[in-house]
C-alpha cells in the first residue's frame, strides 16, 4: 500500500506544480498590465506582453505537467484512484481547471488575458487542499467500486469546467457592468451593453439566447475603453469578493487565519478584475464563454449525480437518500438548469441569468466545502461506513 | 417560448359603483388562467428555485430519515437553535422536507407545469418534423453565400451537392419547377432532444413513486452462526412501502455462517464479507458471499453488507441453571476506537430480582501496570478481553427500551475480566459467565426496489436527449444550379438559426466539401 517515497514525491511535485501556477498566474496577470487597447476596441499586446504572455503559458504548461505528475505518484502510493479525500480532490479540481483554461479558454476561445484568473482559481482551490491534506492512504471499502471512480470522475470534471463557466460569469457582470455605465454616461449612443441580447428583439420566433452572438457584429463601441475601469469603483471589487470570501472560510473553517489570507487573494482578485475591465473581451463574448462551459458541464454534472445513485445503490441499498451530500448535488443541479432555462426566459436573459449562474456556482461550493466540512461536521453521518 | 402565447389579459371591466371588488372568475376561468400561468417558462423557473430552496433548507437543517439523532437533539435543545424554534420548524415540516405536504405540491405544480410546456412543444415538433425544408429566395443576399462553377451539368451538380449534406445529415429536397434548387434542414433534434429530455422526467417520477408505494427496506443485525427467516418481524428496522404487505415477505431463511473482515497495515478496513446460506422451504439453495458494492440478489430482494460488530458468545449459569446462552452484539463506542461494548440482558421475569450485564470488549488489548486492559490501535480481535459488569435488582429491563438503557442504581454489584474460553464467578459464586468465543455479527439491508430500471432508464433518456438539446444547432442551406458555359454555376447559401458564430466555420467547411465534389472548372479552359 501506501509506498513513502512515492507519497513524498507526489508532495513535493505538488508544491512546485502550486509554486510553478503562482508564477505563471502573476505572468499573466503582467500580460493583461501590457495589452492594450485601440480606440476601437481591438486587443493589442506590446512586445513585452507578448513575451511574458509566452513565459505564463509556458509555466502553466509547466505546472500542468509537474501536477499530473504529482497525481500519478499519488495514485501509485496509495494504491487506488488519487481522488478519495478532499485534499486530493481539490488538487484534481485545480488540475483539471488549468487544463480546460489552457486548452479551451486560451486555444480554442482565444482569451489567453483570461487565464490568470483561472489559475488564480486553481491556486485557491489547492490552497484549500492543503489546509485538508490526508496522507496517502488506502480507502474504506464502500469507496472501493467501479462505479464510485466514474462518479467522481465525472463530478470532478463537470466541477473544473464550471469553475471556468463561474470566471466567466463574473467577468462577464463585470464587463457588462462597465459598458453599462460607459454607454449611459456617452448619452444614448448605444443602447444598452454589448449583451443587448438581453433587450434586442430575437431573429428567431423562439429565442434560444444566442442572438448573443449575433448582436456584437454591431457592436459599436462609444467611449474609451480605459473609461470602463473608471466607470467602476475600486473600492467595491476587492471588497466584495475578500470579504465573501473570507466568511465562507470562517464558516466552513473557523479559522481566523485562513479566513484572512483567502480573503486577501480575493480581494487581490477582485483588484485584478477592476484592472482588467478595459482588456476583457466584450461582454457578449464572456456570456458566450460562460454559456458555453456551463452547458459542457451541465451533462457531465448530471451523469456524475446518475453515477453516484448507482453506486449508492451497490454500496448502501438505495439510490437516494436525501443524505446532506446528495441534496446538495441536486441543489447546484437544480440551479444550473434554471440557469440555462433563463437563459431562454424573456426578461431573464443577460444578467439575471449570469447571476444564476453565480448562485449556482455557490451552491457547487457550499456542496463541496460546507457539506463535508460543517454540515456533516455537525451531524452524524448515517448509513456511511 | 409559451411566453408568447399569452397575450396581457385585458382588464375585466367592473362595475361601476363599486370598483374595489374584483370580478370573481368563475371556476373554469380560473383554471385556464392558472393553466396558462403554469405554462409559463417563467414559472417554471420560479418552481426551479422553489425546488432549490427546499433542497438549501434540507441540506441545513436535520433530515428526520437520515439524522435522526441530531433532529431528536434539535427538538429536545441540546443542538440546534433552541427547542421552541424546533417545533415551528416541526410545524413546517421542515425536519422532512422531501416527505413533507408542501413538497409534494410543488412536485406536483411543477410535473403540471412540465406538461403544459410539453404538449404544445410535442405538436410544434411534430409539424417541424413534417414541414420540408422550406425554399431559398434571393441566395446571394445572403450574408453566407459562395459561388462555385464546376463542369458538371447543373441536375448532375445538384445530386453530388445532395451527397455531401447527406453527409452532414441535413434533411433534403428539391425545390423548383425543375427542380433546380436544393433546400436542406438540420438540427430538428435540438428541440426533439429537449422533449426527450424533459420526457424522461416522467418516468423518473414514475420510478421514484413505485419504488417508494412497493419498495421495501429493513435492517437487521445477524451474528455468527445465527439465521433469519425473511419475514416482517425479524427485522431490527423496516421501511415499507405504502403497498407492500406482510405476504410480499418472501420467507426465505438467511444463515450466516461465516463473516469475516481484513484490514489494511494502517487499519483501514480492507474488506467485510458475510458467507450466507439461503434456504427455501427448509432447502438450501445457495451460499453465497456479500461484500460491501457486492450484493447478493436472491428473489427479487437485495442483501447488501453495511456494518459489522463484536459478538462474543457468553454462557451465564445459575448453579446447574443456564440463564444464558448467545453471542451478545456489541456495538463500537462513539469516540473511542476499538472498544466494543453492549448489554446482555440475562434474566428479567422476576421484576424485583433482574440480572444484566453491562459488557465491554479490546479486541487487541495490551495490558497496563493496573493489570486493566489497555486499548490499542489494532482491531483485528487477536488478544480480546472482555470486562462484564454485573447488575442486580429492580433493573427495569422489561421496559420497551433500547437493552443499553435500564436503571444501574447503584452500580454493578460485580466485575470479572474474561478472555476466549475462561469461566469467571460473580457475585460470589452464585453465577458463572464463560465467555465460549468471540465471533462477528454482521450488519445486512434487505431490501426490494421495484421500479429501478425505470429510473435507470429515465437517467439514460435525459442524457440522451441532454446532448443534442444543448450540443445541435439549426441550420438551413440551400444549393441552386444554373447551367453556365459548359457546365454550371451552383450557388450555395446558408443561414444559421441557433449560434451563429460557429457557423462561418461550419459554412466553409460545406463550401470545401462542395468544392471538392463538384469538378472543378477553374480555370474553366483547362479542362476542354
Ligand atoms: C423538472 C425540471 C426541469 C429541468 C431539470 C429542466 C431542465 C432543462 C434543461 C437542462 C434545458 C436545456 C437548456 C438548453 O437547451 O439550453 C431545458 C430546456 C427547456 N426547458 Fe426545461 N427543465 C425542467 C422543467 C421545465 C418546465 C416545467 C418547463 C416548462 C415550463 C420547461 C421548459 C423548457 C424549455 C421551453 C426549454 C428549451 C429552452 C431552449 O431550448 O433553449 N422545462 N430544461
Amino acid at each position: 500500500m501506501a509506498d513513502e517515497s512515492l507519497a513524498q514525491t507526489s508532495n513535493t511535485l505538488f508544491n512546485v506544480a502550486f509554486l510553478t501556477y503562482i508564477a505563471a498566474m502573476v505572468a499573466y496577470f503582467f500580460r493583461l498590465a501590457f495589452t492594450r487597447v485601440s480606440a476601437d476596441g481591438a486587443i493589442a499586446g506590446t512586445a513585452a506582453g507578448r513575451r511574458i504572455g509566452l513565459a505564463g503559458t509556458a509555466l502553466a504548461v509547466a505546472g500542468l505537467a509537474v501536477h499530473l505528475g504529482s497525481v500519478v505518484a499519488r495514485g501509485l502510493a496509495a494504491g487506488r484512484v488519487p481522488w478519495a479525500n478532499m485534499y486530493e480532490y481539490s488538487s484534481m479540481l485545480a488540475l483539471g481547471a488549468v487544463a480546460v483554461g489552457l486548452v479551451v479558454v486560451q486555444r480554442r476561445f482565444g482569451y489567453g488575458h483570461l487565464v490568470g484568473f483561472i489559475l488564480a482559481a486553481a491556486v485557491l482551490s489547492m490552497t484549500t487542499g492543503l489546509l485538508l491534506f490526508t496522507e496517502a492512504g488506502p480507502v474504506v471499502p464502500a469507496l472501493n467500486s467501479y462505479w464510485i471512480k466514474i462518479h467522481t470522475s465525472a463530478a470532478m470534471g463537470s466541477s473544473s469546467i464550471f469553475i471556468v463557466g463561474f470566471a466567466a460569469t463574473a467577468l462577464y457582470l463585470v464587463k457588462d457592468t462597465a459598458e453599462r455605465r460607459v454607454a449611459a454616461r456617452s448619452g444614448a449612443a448605444f443602447a444598452g451593453s454589448t449583451v443587448g441580447a438581453a433587450q434586442t428583439t430575437p431573429v428567431d420566433a423562439r429565442p434560444e439566447g444566442y442572438e448573443a452572438d449575433a448582436a456584437l457584429d454591431d457592436r459599436d463601441v462609444v467611449a474609451s475603453p480605459l473609461a470602463q475601469r473608471e466607470a467602476l469603483s475600486p473600492v467595491l471589487f476587492p471588497l466584495v469578493p475578500g470579504v465573501v470570501v473570507a466568511l465562507f472560510t470562517l464558516l466552513v473553517w473557523r479559522a481566523p487565519g485562513g479566513a484572512i489570507v483567502a480573503g486577501s487573494v480575493a480581494a487581490l482578485l477582485g483588484t485584478a478584475a477592476w484592472y482588467a475591465v478595459p482588456f476583457l473581451p466584450p461582454a457578449a463574448r464572456l456570456d458566450n464563454l460562460a454559456y458555453r462551459t456551463i452547458a459542457f458541464a451541465f451533462p457531465l454534472w448530471t451523469f456524475a449525480i446518475m453515477a453516484g445513485a448507482i453506486w449508492a445503490e451497490e454500496a448502501w441499498g438505495r439510490y437516494w437518500g436525501w443524505d446532506p451530500k446528495e441534496t446538495g448535488s441536486f441543489f447546484t443541479w437544480v440551479l444550473y438548469a434554471a440557469y440555462l432555462h433563463a437563459r431562454s426566459t424573456h426578461g431573464w436573459r443577460g444578467r439575471r441569468a449570469a447571476w444564476v449562474a453565480v448562485v449556482a456556482f455557490g451552491a457547487l461550493m457550499v456542496t463541496y466545502y460546507a457539506v463535508n466540512l460543517w454540515i456533516v461536521g455537525l451531524h452524524s453521518y448515517a448509513g456511511d461506513i | 417560448m409559451t411566453e408568447t402565447a399569452s397575450p396581457p389579459q385585458a382588464p375585466a371591466p367592473a362595475p361601476p359603483r363599486r370598483p374595489r371588488l374584483p370580478v370573481i372568475p368563475g371556476p373554469l376561468e380560473t383554471a385556464a388562467l392558472a393553466w396558462r400561468r403554469l405554462r409559463r417558462m417563467s414559472t417554471a423557473l420560479l418552481l426551479l428555485f422553489a425546488l432549490a430552496a427546499a433542497s438549501v433548507v434540507a441540506t441545513v437543517i436535520p433530515q428526520e430519515p437520515v439524522t435522526a439523532r441530531s433532529v431528536a437533539d434539535w427538538r429536545s435543545g441540546a443542538a440546534g437553535p433552541g427547542a421552541p424554534v424546533a417545533s415551528v420548524l416541526d410545524a413546517l415540516s421542515l425536519f422532512d422536507v422531501f416527505g413533507s405536504p408542501w413538497f409534494l405540491a410543488l412536485t406536483v405544480l411543477l410535473f403540471v407545469s412540465l406538461t403544459g410546456c410539453l404538449v404544445p412543444r410535442y405538436r410544434a415538433f411534430a409539424r417541424t418534423l413534417r414541414r420540408p425544408p422550406p425554399a431559398g429566395r434571393n441566395l446571394s443576399r445572403l450574408s453566407h453565400h459562395e459561388v462555385l462553377a464546376t463542369t458538371l451539368p447543373p441536375g448532375a451538380a445538384l445530386d453530388a451537392a445532395d451527397a455531401v449534406l447527406a453527409r452532414r445529415r441535413f434533411r433534403r429536397r428539391r425545390v423548383g419547377a425543375a427542380g433546380e434548387q436544393l433546400a436542406a434542414e438540420r438540427g430538428a433534434w435540438r428541440e426533439g432532444g429537449s422533449l426527450v429530455f424533459h420526457t424522461a422526467f416522467y418516468l423518473l417520477l414514475l420510478g421514484a413513486v413505485i419504488g417508494k408505494a412497493f419498495g421495501f427496506t429493513g435492517q437487521i443485525t445477524l451474528a455468527e452462526g445465527s439465521a433469519f427467516a425473511e419475514t416482517r418481524i425479524a427485522y431490527d428496522a423496516a421501511e415499507p412501502g405504502r403497498y407492500w404487505g406482510l405476504d410480499d415477505h418472501r420467507g426465505f431463511v438467511v444463515a450466516l455462517d461465516d463473516f469475516d473482515v481484513s484490514y489494511f497495515p494502517n487499519f483501514t478496513p480492507r474488506d467485510f464479507v458475510s458467507t450466507v446460506t439461503v434456504s427455501e422451504q427448509g432447502q438450501q439453495v445457495r451460499t453465497e458471499r456479500i461484500r460491501v458494492n457486492h450484493p447478493l440478489r436472491h428473489d427479487g430482494m437485495t442483501l447488501y453488507q453495511l456494518g459489522f460488530g463484536m459478538a462474543p458468545h457468553l454462557i451465564v449459569r445459575a448453579g446447574e441453571q443456564v440463564l444464558l446462552d448467545e453471542r451478545v452484539l456489541l456495538t463500537p463506542q462513539e469516540g473511542t476506537p476499538n472498544l466494543w461494548a453492549g448489554t446482555a440482558k440475562v434474566k428479567f421475569d422476576d421484576l424485583r430480582r433482574q440480572l444484566a450485564l453491562d459488557l465491554a470488549l479490546v479486541p487487541n488489548a495490551a495490558l497496563g501496570a493496573d493489570g486493566q486492559p489497555v486499548i490499542t490501535a489494532d482491531p483485528r480481535p487477536t488478544n480480546p478481553v472482555l470486562v462484564g459488569s454485573l447488575y442486580f435488582g429492580e433493573l427495569g429491563l422489561q421496559r420497551p427500551v433500547p437493552a443499553a438503557e435500564f436503571d444501574r442504581g447503584d452500580g454493578p454489584v460485580d466485575t470479572a475480566m474474561l478472555r476466549p474460553g475462561a469461566t469467571a464467578e460473580l457475585a460470589k459464586g452464585s453465577l458463572t459467565v464463560e465467555f465460549a468465543d468471540l465471533g462477528y455479527w454482521s450488519g445486512l439491508q434487505v431490501s426490494h426496489a421495484p421500479g429501478r430500471e425505470l429510473l435507470l432508464l429515465g437517467g439514460g433518456l435525459v442524457l440522451v436527449g441532454l446532448l443534442p438539446s444543448l450540443y445541435s444547432y439549426r441550420r438551413r442551406v440551400w444549393v441552386q444550379a444554373r447551367a453556365a458555359d459548359g457546365g454550371a454555376a451552383v450557388t450555395v447559401a446558408g443561414v444559421a438559426l441557433h449560434r451563429k458564430a460557429a457557423f462561418d466555420d461550419e459554412f466553409a467547411a460545406i463550401v470545401a466539401a462542395l468544392r471538392a465534389a463538384l469538378p472543378s472548372a477553374t480555370p474553366p479552359t483547362q479542362e476542354r
